[in-house]
């Protein structure tokens, strides 16, 4: 354990959180000549963006906007990245001083040594679950993240790892090294920019859905994964029993707009992602019908609405309607009990597979990071932006700022806008401070 | 000639392999003139990719590189990037598009879409073995920056930018700072007053040295371009003309409010129905009770989507900031005076992420919300001299509902500026909905095709304040990144004039839409020459001069007909 160890005290901005928001305000800092420390608990940068398949309302390839912006951020001489860490936390020291501890967790593997050759994975004994295939297939305890992931470079899941020393012995270039220990940082820094996203809501919380008891019925992020580029199936297919689906549901607001499991607020993004994957879905499979049960149809951005109604024309069944429960028949179908507004009476529907259009949910990664300063949350547990309309990125702590989803659901370039204000504070607090 | 071209043909992960059939292409380029090496690439601009092409041009000593993906508007500065660390001159990078350009277009016909690609990685091959090293041209940059338009969105921009220690110019057509705002109560969700927010913005503004702001003034011409753009200005009742040089301009226009047509939902013909914005003003200035033409108000009709969501017409797009806006400004009215009911006739309430909770209070306020369908709207008329609304509500399985309205309120929504001369004056380029547009929504969201030129807030499309805001200070941080170095570096592709053959027609220097050709005398006779820092490398003069005498770098005509040789070869 090396403790307490400062790296480079001349560090100007500490950037919490590797996804879109926190790479992007990372790169608007250093290309006007600041000295960045990225952090990033995931073992690569990227975020949720990086998985996902095409971003609306334009249907770009994610991964075509995602890799090149997480290529430069990884090569940036002024950006210094450290993937699978925490930052434990951060003491304001001074007027525009702050020291952080990060701490940087063993890979087991000497990431500039790796070549990505993959043999340690099939080397490997251990399977388990894939959390970036969102547990639609499995992975070996050696193995690398996936196949854009910046490192691209493999790691051993230590905890499922039998330590049998499969891997050590095929890797070619000796880059195994399960002597790695937890390193702990000490790095001072004169501004911190929280980026540390969003999590997704768990189904699990809604156990009349079925989901987790149900094998089609999935979440939103796994028909996501179905239909990337790099996708585990090649094709899209019902969990089940791999059959490929002809009557798709996408259960809306699953998660959100619902106090009933805490979470009031609209997460903003689920209408824009269930119309796009529907549309997706239809290029996919042409012959297959897909129904979308909404409350509203929120496409509020610029070419949202007529994404929206690009989605009808393609004939995307829209039913306004909530869904009371889902059972599931014997031949793995569904039947999903709904409230048919139109008609004004409660109806069923038979479906071949189940989407659950899962929201957003705050991620409290940064809550406990300040001790002797208070970072405010808002009622729902995002960060609080104490001058929302004057200055949107300014958390309570003076010189602390919000970029993202962190404060709030946003879609990807209201992140991308609201990660440019916060670097536009940060280099205004850095060279007023100077 | 270059001998040692290698070439890349991506899949872009299915999106052109799941129609181009790339191994194909490879096969039938890799015999073609020049070409070293040929591989085919699961994603050309991934980070691993990049690394293998930086090796592939030092171990190979490759003099050309190709890669067969997207849109040059993508990636073409990717690749440039990936030869340059490689040191390999980036001009030496040609980007050939097989997505765009082939597999998206011709997803039904992929033998075609195959043959396609070939005849244009062929054609992107023939232009490479012309392709020469050359220098980016390297410009002043003036840290300075005019803000166009001194609403939120512009002042808090020109804040920052006067932050980062820049020369600022704010230039405001109307003879106050604020914009709409300024006029506006209470605010969604500090309820800060708009007054108390702009003066706020104002009294910081007013004590930086570096900000200079011009009110009831335009900007009348504009010369020049990114580093240093020459403005000249107007203010009303000044005869003098003020010229600035700023390094970068930020555009800050705003929108103007939808004006309902005579007769849309009784607009102008009935007395009381009134637009969002008059209704604002109204429950700002309203004291006690709510009055309209000298009659108390109870029942208040919000007719939601006017001018936004429409079928047919222009304004095909979802205004954004009305739903929440409405709500809050009823919700205001209801505190404010007494005996309010409020029915909202809805098209879908939109309010997103936490504005959703503005939506719950009004529900349990005791607001009726009513829904009707686009081809169904809402009828507004007068019976016995009462007005009516009359719809056929959704939410109770068109139900025909009536309202004898007091007050019925059009929820106007966001419209481009009709006076919009100064985005003309720069050339902005607009999107369908006849908003100023960006490059690339996620990409590039601040910045336009003129370089230098950055929008923000509404005159990019609707947006409420926190959004607004958010694009403002993103707009800041990319003009100051134009001019915080003090110099540029600007692309080096310029129209060149080959002397011997030109003699001054006048042709190039009327084509050319930047002004950067005009006349010089060279010994006996008169010829065009080109200012470096204006030419684009559009090419507009290049096919109107009858001797041949422009060639533009990087697209010269041996280039472009090697092209059509490639393309026409079957």
């Amino acid at each position: 354990m090396m403790s307490g160890q400062q790296i480079n005290s001349s560090f100007d901005a500490l950037v919490v959180g590797g996804g879109i928001a926190g790479g992007e305000t990372a790169l608007n800092l250093a290309n006007n000549g600041f000295k960045v420390l990225l952090i990033e608990k995931e073992l690569s940068i990227g975020g949720k963006m990086i998985l996902l398949s095409k971003v609306f309302p334009t249907l770009d390839c994610a991964a075509c906007i995602t890799t090149p912006k997480v290529s430069e951020i990884s090569r940036h001489p002024d950006i210094t990245i450290f993937t699978s860490s925490e930052v434990r936390n951060i003491t304001k020291t001074g007027e525009n001083n702050f020291e952080a501890v990060v701490v940087k967790k063993p890979r087991y593997v000497a990431v500039e040594d790796c070549t990505g050759c993959q043999l340690c994975e099939k080397a490997c004994p251990v399977s388990v679950r894939d959390q970036y295939q969102f547990d639609l297939v499995g992975r070996k305890a050696a193995f690398i993240p996936f196949s854009i992931a910046s490192p691209k470079a493999a790691a051993i899941d230590i905890e499922n790892c039998v330590l049998c020393g499969a891997c050590e012995k095929v890797c070619p270039t000796n880059c195994i090294d399960f002597t790695q220990e937890t390193e702990e940082y000490l790095v001072k820094i004169n501004t911190v920019v929280l980026a540390t996203g969003f999590k997704l809501f768990d189904p699990l919380m809604i156990p009349r859905f079925g989901f987790g008891l149900y094998k089609n019925v999935i979440t939103s992020m796994q028909m996501e994964r179905e239909l990337a580029p790099t996708r585990p199936f090649n094709t899209v297919l019902r969990p089940g029993d791999g059959k490929v689906p002809d009557k798709i549901a996408y259960v809306l607001c699953t998660g959100s707009r619902d106090a009933s499991v805490g979470n009031p607020v609209c997460s903003q993004i689920c209408c824009m992602y269930s119309i796009k994957q529907a549309q997706l879905l239809m290029g996919t499979l042409p012959m297959a019908d897909v129904t979308i049960y909404y409350i509203n149809i929120r496409s509020f951005g610029k070419g949202f609405e007529e994404f929206y109604q690009q989605a009808k024309g393609m004939g995307v069944n829209f039913v306004k309607g909530k869904i009371g429960k889902i059972a599931e028949k014997e031949n793995g179908n569904l039947i999903l009990r709904y409230e048919d507004i139109n008609e004004g009476i409660v109806k069923e529907a038979e479906h071949d597979m189940v989407i659950l259009s899962v929201g957003v949910l705050p991620n409290q990664d940064a809550t406990g990071l300040f001790k002797a300063e208070e970072l405010k949350l808002d009622p729902y547990k995002f960060i609080y932006q104490s001058d929302a309309l004057e200055s949107p990125s300014k958390t309570s702590i003076d010189g602390v700022f919000v970029a993202g989803t962190a404060s709030g659901p946003m879609d990807i370039p209201d992140s991308i806008l609201s990660a440019g204000a916060a670097s536009s504070e940060a280099i205004s607090y850095l060279i007023r401070n100077k | 000639m270059k001998k040692k071209i290698g070439v890349y043909i991506c899949h872009c992960g299915g999106n052109i392999s799941d129609y181009v059939d790339v191994e194909k292409v490879r096969q039938a380029i890799e015999n073609e003139g020049g070409v070293l090496l040929s591989k085919t690439t699961m994603f050309a601009c991934s980070d691993s990719n990049q690394k293998d092409m930086v090796d592939d041009i030092k171990n190979y000593d490759l003099d050309g590189v190709i890669v067969a993906s997207c849109s040059p508007k993508l990636h073409l500065t990717t690749f440039r990037n990936v030869s340059e660390r490689a040191g390999l001159n980036k001009y030496n990078y040609v980007h050939a598009n097989i997505r765009e350009q082939v597999s998206w277009a011709h997803s039904d016909d992929k033998v075609g879409a195959t043959e396609k690609a070939i005849h244009i990685v062929k054609a992107a091959i023939a232009k490479d073995r012309f392709a020469e090293s050359l220098e980016s041209n390297v410009i002043e940059a003036r840290k300075a920056v005019a803000v166009i338009g001194g609403g939120i969105a512009g002042m808090k921009a020109a804040l920052t930018l006067s932050d980062m220690d820049c020369q600022v110019y704010i230039i405001e057509r109307e003879p106050y700072l604020g914009g709409r705002i300024a006029q506006w109560g209470p605010l969604f969700t500090t309820n800060e007053t708009g007054k108390d927010l702009v003066n706020r913005l104002y009294d910081k503004l007013a004590s930086r040295e570096n900000v200079i702001i011009f009110k009831s003034a335009e900007v009348i011409g504009n010369a020049g371009s990114i580093g240093d753009f020459k403005l000249k200005i107007k203010v009303t009742d000044q005869n003098e003309i003020i010229e600035i040089n700023v390094g970068s301009v930020l555009m800050a226009t705003g929108f103007d409010p939808y004006t309902p047509k005579d007769g849309e939902f009784g607009y102008s013909q009935l007395d009381n129905v009134i637009t969002l914005t008059e209704f604002k003003q109204m429950v700002e200035q309203g004291d006690k009770l709510l009055v309209y033409k000298g009659k108390v108000v109870k029942n208040i009709a919000y007719i939601y989507c006017v001018g936004s969501r429409e079928t047919e017409g222009e304004n095909t797009y979802c205004s954004r900031y009305c739903c929440t806006s409405t709500i809050h400004t009823a919700l205001l009215a209801k505190k404010k005076f007494a005996n309010i009911y409020n029915y909202h006739f809805t098209r879908g309430v939109r309010t997103y992420g936490k504005q959703e909770i503005l939506y719950a209070e009004s529900l349990a306020l005791g607001d009726i919300y009513l829904q009707s369908n686009e081809d169904t709207p809402p009828d507004v008329f007068q019976n016995g001299g009462k007005t009516i609304v009359k719809v056929s509500d959704i939410l109770t399985t068109g139900r025909e509902i009536e309202v004898e309205a007091d007050l019925v309120v059009l929820v106007t929504g966001m419209v481009p500026r009709e006076n919009n001369q100064v985005g003309t004056l720069f050339k902005l380029p607009k999107g369908r909905d006849k908003f100023f547009n960006e490059i690339h929504m996620k990409l590039r969201p601040v910045e336009t095709v003129i370089d230098g030129v950055t929008i923000c807030g509404t005159c990019q499309g609707p947006k409420n304040i926190l959004e607004t805001v958010n694009s403002a200070l993103s707009a800041a941080t990319k003009s100051f990144s134009y001019v915080s170095k003090g110099v540029l570096e600007t692309e080096p592709i310029v129209a060149e004039i080959d002397t011997e053959a030109c003699s001054w027609c006048d042709a190039c220097s009327e084509a050319c839409p930047f002004d950067a050709i005009s006349k010089i005398e060279n010994g006996t006779k008169s010829i065009a020459v080109i200012n470096n820092s204006v030419c684009k490398g559009c090419g507009m003069c290049t096919p109107v001069c009858p001797t041949d005498a422009i060639d533009l770098v990087t697209f010269s005509n041996k280039e472009i007909e090697s092209m059509i040789d490639a393309l026409a070869n079957d």
